[in-house]
């Protein structure tokens, strides 16, 4: 009400005062969310863009493999049980690596150069026993080391933790590298963020019959199952894998103690449809004459899956123990009580009940709330959770062995015992290959790890952000990869692949958070002190009271509680206050009657600022603290202006788009809007005025195109690396490039864009290019790429040479070669010519030779020839020598190439308008304007009516506009409202300001022939990529050159100089048109024809006698029925395979 | 045919000239003229750009070549160049271009000994012919102090690092590569010729005439202060962007003003990059758009010709 007054009163002012007051009114809010903007940066400054990996490693480090050594800390001999050793601390150190006794400290940088592994010592403290026989001593050891853990970079672990810019580029690293990566082996690996079901949560949906289900995914320390109660045929079943068949619900419930069917009724709920669904199973019950809890096991004993080698066979402890620890696995059964599990597997029925009523009530597996984000501190925990408990059994198999023996010569030491190769071993083979077999937890799964994506900076932030599916990607399905609304600023819209990935793989949002595990105790103790009525006091009767919510944590049910408004908002405050972890959702659902807590890890949530009654509580003298640097984004949230909203706690608050928005009812405003798009996406200019397509095509653009990778590019040793020798920053910014820095580590120029028809070339999105502009290096490249070698030793003592090349002979090749016998940098390369002469011993095995040199005719020249095209000049760039893991001497070259465009390398802008370049013209005859502007190139506009990209449109006039009054103008996503973005008009006005027209064309005059244009062109600048597929690494030709050897017919593939192949379309093509003679020529003379001796009497393949001169046939053994003719080599081969298969092929010939 | 002469006399009318700069009129003639003048002014007028660059110590952060393409791009002053043989029709050094008739040799030597950055520049390069060297803006206007001006900046250096090279410059025009285009910018506009209505004119009020004069982007009309009658204040301001003509239709008076492009003048503006002065690289340009035109006709009804100008030439026989 008070805002309605307020409104009429503004209103009458409106009118009276005339236009001065609205001009006020509208400024007002306008420049309040423009301050409100700054607390992106400081989010960022906090969060890193990578926060989520770096947050989750460093859980994993801190907390976790605590955990996981403390639950496995004790081993102890089986024989003698008073040997043991127990775990007492695990920690892990800084990065090192010991390399002939001496510690060395390990770089990042370091090992991406001589191939190591990032990776830091794992610390614990041990107690054993030490002593044999008689004399025991408790010993105590510190700081053992049991393996290596490879290290996230810019973790807490990671040497580059919280250093600045100047420190960090003295380590050789770039400080705009988000890190959240490892260094395995010298290649970078990220952990791709892997999508999952929710565990432990009960989902309702339908199979695919229709039949609807309750199911649960149960993930606990000791075991993983997965209970499914389907509603079958009207009656309801239990699905375990345990059990060979379905089993009665109400049977299993018997099993379980619940023997009253009354009591399951009340559970349930009184409501007779419920009892009606019911009836059905308890009727089955009775059919099956089970009325008790021992009649109950006696029935599921039949059911159990008969285990191949089980010995012991205790009957009822059977069947008990697969409910107790498998069934339901999640829900805890203490002293044999039963009753919690019962009541779950009620509200499981329960909510399966009213899905049958009420088809809405049915969850949504592709509700983002559902979903749970695996992190790469996870995989790591799990992974090292396998390897520590495999190597805690080897060392008791080993301390086993050894006390078996009778004598033993020396002292017993348990702590000799662990080794530690087998964590380090398995960790990096896990991290290099991608592959996590842990069959202990039964997990197989492939491609987890991927090299991180250097192509580009913006590619590197985008794989970082990658989030890979759990569906693999043949299913055909549309819903998951449909948008879901719940993705709404935790998953990028925009940024998905084509193709069988499209809507799988998605990527994180700007301002997404992905939650780490929370100490659950604490919260349970303080739910129940906030008045939750626990589980255990409450009979089936009072669960579904009309006033009582259910209070679910975690999953797990807690109880109930009368008043549950009022509890989740002390439970708010409380996380408001700091008192319970920020990233703790409290989540009424009215619907379902119940309030989910969660504190679990994996959760995606994002920020948003807290309003009371729609009015922001983030003042303009917060604003003002930000700036002054007397506030950062932490202590917003401390004092409860901002919080942490996960998916699911989104669904009880309002949010509004901006303060003016808000209403009485409001809860929540955004930050920013355009925070609703990831990385990749922000880069797009007014990507709200595209076809939303377009900027799906673009953000798998974005990440070919070629410019800067890192500040360090060029002391990498990456195998191949695209540069741009003149990137600029785009002249239309957005927030999002600025605050990822796109700004200083830009991927393309701004070109000036004539949308006209030229030539005739530029038809299907090809473009023209200035010649001029292609001369002053527009779109000029360098492509670097890695050759390496190695000076290997071998295992007799000897070692590879690398020897002074002999510039008597062969000068012509090792010409580029340095008296070291490396090539020199700065020299061109040419295609053979030898970069390395290196000799290798002619005898590498048997004993130890001795280290005297051997003589230069035991060697075996070894050297290694550059192999590129012909005609291109590249140069050595770079030779670096290191050591590898091996302590081989390893030798790197860097080979770089200078190309500028040429027809047919590839172009975009930054909407998704990709075209190749179709001719290039000389400045004179490029048409002008009267101010003497002349464009770099030529776009057809053609390209725009179908594809709708408005935006781009947008950017060249707000580009014009730019490089006329000479600020960067801006083109955020949304950003109109917010003065994130320059309106059209605005951009207008200042065109006509600086004299060009107000919708950007202008007046040109024809190059050839000095005559003006009969339309306006649209002209202004553009931000092009250049994007890494380029003509000359694809153009392929061939006359004759090299075949397969099994079927002498040409190879295939430029890289082998193959052929080009007539296929089967073609092949159509040219029967239907009858160019018979063509075909011979194609599939027979120009591949692989051959000449064949044919006994016209059996029909089988003979073979020519050169003595004789004659054909034979062996298999009639005479050559007097030989016929000679031609036959593809590949046919012969044919028959001669069916042959060797018992099957004859015989040949009738007939004159032609 | 025979007899009827197309020949005609433009005028020129200089307006300005400046060391790098000269705007100017051409009358009397048409389009194809006017044209041919400018494409000769960018793309065939020589001038002097370094072709061959020895790089004898590099430790600099970018790479050979990067250098190379930024040496060839300074624009060194190029009066010799008209005089100046082409290297690949040089007698004197069997066309390798190193010779004093069609080559000049540039030095440069730098390298980082303190902790502050160095600057290499274009003032940096050694001459081997004091003709020919990188153009100097001394009179930038600007106004910055002769100090601050240093150069073109081919690359920066930190402590340590070197850079030695030895590099030849040769003449060349700018159909071959951009760097050997004298002109920054070369173009010309049809004279605009305004007329306007004064009758219609006198039926708007002041406040129409106002909207009407800032309905141009450009300044091309004004009110006089005193008679309030609008006035051309500055005809070559007009873009032919056609804004007036339909703000005048909007404002339901058609012919208010009425502008036509007069086909027969241009107005040219010609900036340069400092290699020549503008004024030359315009008699640079009559010049060789001249021997071009002796090319043409001296060779109108040879075998030559045929080969020069293929069918072109046997159509100029023909008639």
């Amino acid at each position: 009400m008070v805002v309605k007054e307020d409104d009429s009163a503004l209103f009458n002012d409106l009118q009276e005062n005339g236009l001065d007051i609205d001009k006020q009114a509208l400024a007002a809010p306008v420049k309040n969310a423009v301050e409100k903007f700054h607390l992106l940066p400081e989010f960022l400054k906090v969060r890193g863009l990578v926060k989520q990996h770096l947050d989750s490693f460093n859980y994993f480090v801190r907390t976790q493999i605590k955990k996981i050594v403390q639950a496995n800390d004790l081993i102890t001999s089986r024989i003698d049980p008073s040997i043991y050793l127990r775990y007492k601390d695990v920690r892990i150190g800084t990065p090192s690596l010991v390399i002939d006794g001496v510690t060395e400290k390990l770089s990042p940088h370091k090992c991406r150069i001589s191939d190591l592994t990032y990776a830091a010592p794992i610390y614990v403290n041990i107690e054993y026993i030490t002593g044999s026989h008689g004399s025991k001593a408790t010993q105590m050891k510190r700081d053992v080391i049991i393996g290596r853990m490879p290290i996230m970079l810019r973790s807490c672990c990671c040497i580059l933790y919280g250093k600045d810019e100047e420190e960090l580029s003295r380590d050789g690293e770039c400080p705009l590298d988000p890190g959240g990566y490892f260094v395995i082996k010298g290649t970078e690996k990220v952990i791709l963020i892997q999508e999952q079901l929710s565990k432990n949560r009960i989902i309702i949906d339908a199979d695919k019959k229709g039949c609807v289900q309750a199911s649960v995914m149960s993930s606990t320390e000791a075991t993983k199952s997965k209970t499914v109660i389907r509603m079958e045929k009207e009656k309801i079943y239990l699905y375990l894998n345990q059990f060979a068949t379905k089993v009665p619900i109400m049977i299993v419930l018997k099993a379980m103690g619940m023997e009253s069917d009354q009591e399951v009724v009340q559970m349930i709920g009184r409501d007779p449809r419920y009892s009606e669904l019911l009836l059905p199973s308890i009727e089955d019950c009775v059919k099956e004459a089970v009325h008790t809890q021992y009649q109950a096991l006696e029935f599921l004993e039949q059911k159990v899956k008969k285990l191949p080698y089980s010995t012991t066979y205790e009957k009822e402890g059977r069947v008990l123990s697969i409910l107790r620890d498998t069934f339901l696995a999640n829900v805890p059964v203490r002293q044999n009580n039963f009753r919690p599990k019962c009541i779950y597997v009620a509200v499981m029925m329960r909510r399966m009940m009213e899905a049958i009523l009420n088809k809405d009530a049915m969850d949504d597996k592709d509700y983002v709330g559902n979903k749970r984000l695996e992190l790469s501190g996870q995989m790591l925990s799990l992974l090292f959770e396998d390897l520590f408990k495999t190597m805690n059994d080897e060392a008791r198999k080993t301390i086993d062995m050894t006390l078996a023996k009778a004598h033993r010569s020396s002292r017993f030491d348990i702590s000799q015992y662990i080794v530690k190769d087998s964590i380090t071993v398995g960790l990096e083979r896990s991290l290099s290959t991608g592959n996590w077999d842990v069959k202990r937890f039964r997990m197989h799964r492939k491609g987890m790890t991927q090299v991180v994506a250097r192509l580009s900076y913006i590619g590197t932030l985008g794989h970082m952000t990658k989030i890979s599916p759990q569906f693999e990607k043949s299913r055909k399905v549309s819903g998951p990869r449909a948008l879901q609304p719940s993705q709404w600023g935790m998953l990028c819209p925009c940024d998905t692949p084509e193709g069988e990935a499209c809507g799988l793989v998605k990527n994180l949002a700007l301002m997404t958070h992905v939650t780490t595990d929370e100490d659950e105790g604490p919260l349970i103790s303080l739910c129940f002190s906030l008045g939750v009525e626990d589980l255990e006091l409450l009979s089936g009767e009072e669960l579904h009271m009309p006033n009582s919510y259910l209070i679910i944590f975690n999953g797990l049910i807690l109880g109930k509680h009368r008043r549950p408004q009022k509890f989740a908002n002390a439970m708010r405050k409380l996380r408001r206050a700091g008192k319970i972890g920020e990233f703790v959702s409290i989540f009424v659902n009215e619907k379902q009657r119940c309030v989910y807590i969660a504190s679990d890890g994996g959760r995606v949530c994002r920020p948003l600022v807290i309003a009371d009654k729609g009015v922001s509580r983030i003042k303009e003298h917060h604003m003002k603290e930000l700036k002054d640097g007397v506030r950062t984004f932490d202590s917003f949230l401390k004092e409860g202006l901002i919080e942490y909203l996960d998916v699911n706690e989104e669904n009880n608050a309002l949010i509004a788009l901006y303060e003016e928005n808000a209403k009485e009812g409001t809860t929540h405003i955004e930050i920013e809007p355009f925070t609703i798009l990831g990385v990749v996406a922000g880069l797009i200019p007014y990507p709200h005025h595209n076809q939303s397509p377009r900027n799906t095509y673009q953000c798998a653009m974005g990440k070919q195109a070629m410019g800067n990778i890192a500040y360090n590019q060029l002391c990498r040793m990456d195998t191949l690396i695209y540069l741009l020798v003149y990137p600029q920053r785009p002249l239309l910014t957005t927030r999002t490039i600025e605050l990822v820095s796109y700004d200083k580590l830009g991927a393309g120029q701004n070109a000036t864009v004539a949308v006209m028809s030229y030539s005739g070339y530029d038809i299907e999105d090809a473009i023209v290019m200035n010649k001029s502009s292609l001369d002053r290096g527009f779109g000029r490249c360098i492509v670097m790429k890695k050759m390496s070698a190695v000076s290997q030793k071998y295992e007799n003592g000897t070692s590879d040479r690398i020897i002074r090349p002999d510039r008597g002979n062969d000068a012509e090749q090792v010409q580029i070669l340095d008296d070291d016998g490396l090539a020199a940098p700065g020299q061109i390369i040419r295609n053979m010519d030898v970069y390395i002469k290196k000799q290798s011993p002619k005898i590498t095995r048997g004993p130890v030779q001795p280290r005297a040199d051997l003589a230069d005719s035991a060697y075996t020249s070894s050297k290694q020839t550059y192999k590129g095209p012909e005609g291109e000049t590249p140069v050595v760039d770079r030779v670096v020598l290191s050591s590898d893991r091996n302590n081989n001497l390893c030798i790197k070259f860097m080979i770089r190439h200078t190309r500028r465009p040429e027809v047919g390398d590839k172009f975009s802008s930054r909407h998704g308008q990709k075209g190749v370049c179709g001719t290039i013209v000389q400045q004179e005859d490029f048409p002008f304007s009267e101010r003497g502007i002349c464009p770099d190139l030529i776009m057809n506009p053609h390209g725009f009516p179908s594809r709708m990209t408005v935006g781009k449109m947008i950017e060249l006039l707000g580009s014009k506009a730019g490089v006329s009054c000479g600020r960067f103008h801006y083109g955020s996503a949304f950003g109109e409202p917010s003065g994130h973005a320059d309106k059209v008009e605005t951009i207008s006005e200042t065109l006509v300001k600086h004299g060009f027209s107000y919708n950007g064309k202008d007046f040109i005059y024809s190059g050839i022939t000095g005559e003006p244009l009969q339309a306006y062109i649209f002209m202004g600048p553009i931000y092009y990529q250049k994007l890494k597929h380029m003509v000359l690494d694809k153009m392929h030709a061939r006359g004759s050159g090299p075949r397969v050897m099994i079927t002498r017919q040409p190879t295939e593939g430029r890289s082998r100089n193959g052929g080009l192949k007539v296929g089967e379309m073609e092949r159509d093509c040219l029967i239907a048109y009858g160019a018979s003679m063509l075909i011979y020529e194609r599939l027979m003379i120009s591949s692989d024809p051959f000449e064949v001796q044919v006994c016209r009497k059996c029909g089988l393949l003979g073979y020519y006698n050169f003595k004789l001169k004659t054909g034979i046939c062996s298999t009639c053994k005479n050559g007097e029925n030989i016929s000679t003719m031609k036959l593809p080599y590949a046919c012969k081969l044919l028959f001669q395979e069916l042959q060797s298969m018992n099957i004859i092929p015989r040949l009738k010939l007939t004159e032609a | 045919m025979e007899g009827v002469s197309y020949q005609r006399f433009p005028k020129i009318k200089i307006r300005t000239v400046r060391d790098d700069f000269m705007k100017f009129e051409l009358r009397e003639t048409d389009a194809s003229i006017a044209n041919a003048l400018r494409r000769v002014m960018i793309a065939e007028v020589p001038t002097i750009a370094i072709d061959l660059v020895e790089i004898e110590v590099n430790s600099s952060v970018l790479n050979d070549e990067f250098i190379a393409h930024r040496l060839g791009l300074i624009p060194l002053t190029s009066e010799r160049a008209m005089a100046m043989r082409f290297s690949r029709d040089c007698d004197a050094c069997d066309g390798d271009g190193q010779c004093e008739y069609c080559s000049v040799e540039f030095h440069l030597r730098a390298k980082c000994i303190n902790d502050q950055t160095l600057d290499v520049t274009s003032k940096d390069l050694y001459s081997s012919d004091h003709t020919v060297v990188p153009v100097d803006f001394p009179d930038s206007s600007t106004g910055l102090d002769n100090a601050d001006n240093r150069g073109i900046i081919i690359v920066k250096l930190r402590r340590g690092q070197e850079l030695g090279l030895r590099a030849i410059a040769r003449k060349g025009i700018g159909k071959d590569h951009a760097k050997w285009s004298p002109a920054a910018t070369v173009t010309f506009m049809y004279e605009p010729e305004i007329y306007i209505n004064e009758e219609l004119m006198e039926t708007l009020t002041l406040e129409e005439k106002k909207e009407f004069v800032e309905s141009s982007p450009t300044k091309v009309f004004d009110i006089n202060a005193n008679t309030q009658q609008v006035y051309i204040y500055d005809a070559e301001a007009y873009t032919y962007d056609d804004e007036v003509l339909k703000k005048a239709e909007a404002m339901g008076k058609p012919g208010l003003v009425e502008i036509h492009a007069k086909e027969d003048s241009f107005i040219f503006t010609v900036e340069t990059t400092g290699a020549i002065k503008a004024s030359q690289l315009f008699l640079n340009a009559i010049e060789i758009l001249k021997q071009k035109l002796d090319a043409v006709r001296l060779s109108a009804d040879t075998v030559e010709a045929d080969e020069q100008f293929g069918e072109l030439g046997a159509h100029m026989r023909g008639g």
